[in-house]
């Protein structure tokens, strides 16, 4: 049925537009003239479908906003746990970093340090065995004063005023081999490896079966070490640890056993 | 056993939809967890049919299919769920119920005026807005204005009814 003859009537009606006394009238038509009614039944459909259509649509667009609403709630908020656990991973990672190297530093700097058999140090202090030269006695400061002195610079660490010392010995009063092996402990001491090679080996080759020669020989060896001449170095060591007669054969075996001097 | 027709039931037919959405915004997780438990549906399908589900709910409330509010509300909706899912009905299609094909032909139509008709007619035939504050709310200079907008959207509404028209997508003048 076509409701556009009717829509002004029915409208106005329906949406209480009418005075009391056209609302009347129209009552009363609508009971006599079936096609008014007909049309006024047709139009209540059309507004109470028309009214479940807009809450239907209401409802459908706040329920899809509301998605939507919540939907950027989550993405936002598992955003922001995403950035948390990654910060905290982060962390935890360069934690561990830290931890690791500084344990890594620590065991390096254990194993650098310690002084072991499996890992020999290459320190030549560390090996080497002093020769503190003839006590200063009250004897000695009156026969050879100037030897007396010389050797208690020595034995007090000055070196050099102890070489100066030694050179105003006279080999008269001395002895030459004694004087020599003085100056090449007090060079060696002074950590002149290269210069007190040529007194020890002097005084080692002059008379090798000496008491003197013997100790002699271990400082030449030590005096190859510090001038990082290895070979003979080891050779001179080798010699000095085979030989039972020797005061520093245990120092000398020290040496060769560790391998300080091989391979390099 | 139902109670007897409750205060929701009331305000959802006088278009007083809180309670469905705020029903959406608490259980959308939950359902969601459901429908993926019991049918292996994603989250975004099981939001949709949750959406659906609550329309067909209040497409019940509204035409009289449902005249007393269900005891477990939540059990009720999910049964419907169930249903839908049973039957296969395609998202944001309606589950078949009398006089269903007018009233969708109708909303199908009534998308078609522009968005100012839509909201129009929502306020007068919806929210039972008179002239005055249906004109306020659009921005109508007077009541007479908001009743001659109203009942020309209305004509409109009508004329896709009636068929043979394009559709109308004119803004309100």
């Amino acid at each position: 049925m076509d409701l556009r003859p009717y829509f002004d009537e029915l409208e106005r009606f329906a949406d209480g537009q009418m005075s009391p006394a056209e609302q009347d009238a129209f009552e009363l038509r609508l009971e006599q003239d079936e096609a008014l009614a007909d049309a006024h039944a047709a139009y209540e459909q059309l507004t109470a479908d028309l009214r479940w259509a807009a809450g239907h649509d209401t409802l459908r667009l706040r329920l899809q906003a509301l998605d939507d609403r919540m939907n950027e709630r989550g993405t936002a908020l598992a955003r922001a746990q995403h950035l948390t656990k990654r910060r905290q991973r982060r962390g935890a990672v360069w934690g561990t970093l830290g931890a690791v190297l500084l344990l890594a530093a620590g065991v390096a700097a254990w194993y650098l340090a310690r002084p072991t058999q499996a890992r020999p140090t290459r320190n030549w202090e560390a090996y080497y065995q002093p020769d503190p030269g003839p006590a200063v006695t009250t004897g000695l400061l009156h026969t050879r004063p100037l030897l007396a002195e010389a050797l208690d610079q020595y034995q007090s660490g000055h070196y050099p005023a102890a070489l100066h010392s030694l050179g105003r010995v006279s080999a008269t009063n001395v002895g030459a081999d004694t004087l020599l092996y003085l100056r090449g402990l007090m060079l060696l001491r002074q950590g002149q490896g290269n210069a007190a090679q040529l007194y020890l080996r002097r005084v080692s080759d002059d008379n090798a079966t000496s008491a003197l020669a013997r100790r002699a020989r271990y400082h030449l060896g030590m005096a190859y070490w510090q001038a990082q001449e290895l070979a003979p170095a080891l050779l001179t060591l080798r010699a000095v640890a085979a030989d039972s007669l020797s005061p520093y054969r245990a120092s000398a075996r020290r040496v060769v056993s560790a391998g300080v001097l091989d391979g390099q | 056993m139902s109670t007897p027709l409750a205060e929701t039931l009331t305000q959802l037919r006088v278009g007083n939809q809180k309670s469905l959405v705020d029903f959406y915004q608490r259980s959308r997780h939950l359902f969601a967890r459901w429908a993926q438990r019991k049918h292996q549906l994603p989250a975004d399908k099981a939001h949709g049919l949750l959406q659906d589900t609550l329309l067909d709910f209040y497409d019940h409330v509204a035409d009289g299919r449902i005249t007393r509010m269900p005891e477990d509300l939540r059990a009720y909706l999910y049964g419907m769920a169930q249903e839908r899912i049973a039957a296969q009905v395609p998202a944001h299609q309606p589950l078949p119920a009398a006089e269903a094909s007018r009233r969708q032909r109708l909303l199908a139509q009534f998308s078609q005026l522009s968005t100012d008709c839509q909201q129009v007619l929502t306020y007068f035939y919806f929210r039972g807005y008179h002239f005055e504050k249906m004109g306020g709310k659009m921005g109508f200079p007077n009541a007479t204005v908001a009743r001659r907008q109203k009942s020309t959207c209305l004509r409109k509404l009508y004329d896709l009814v009636r068929g043979g028209y394009e559709p109308i997508t004119g803004e309100v003048v």
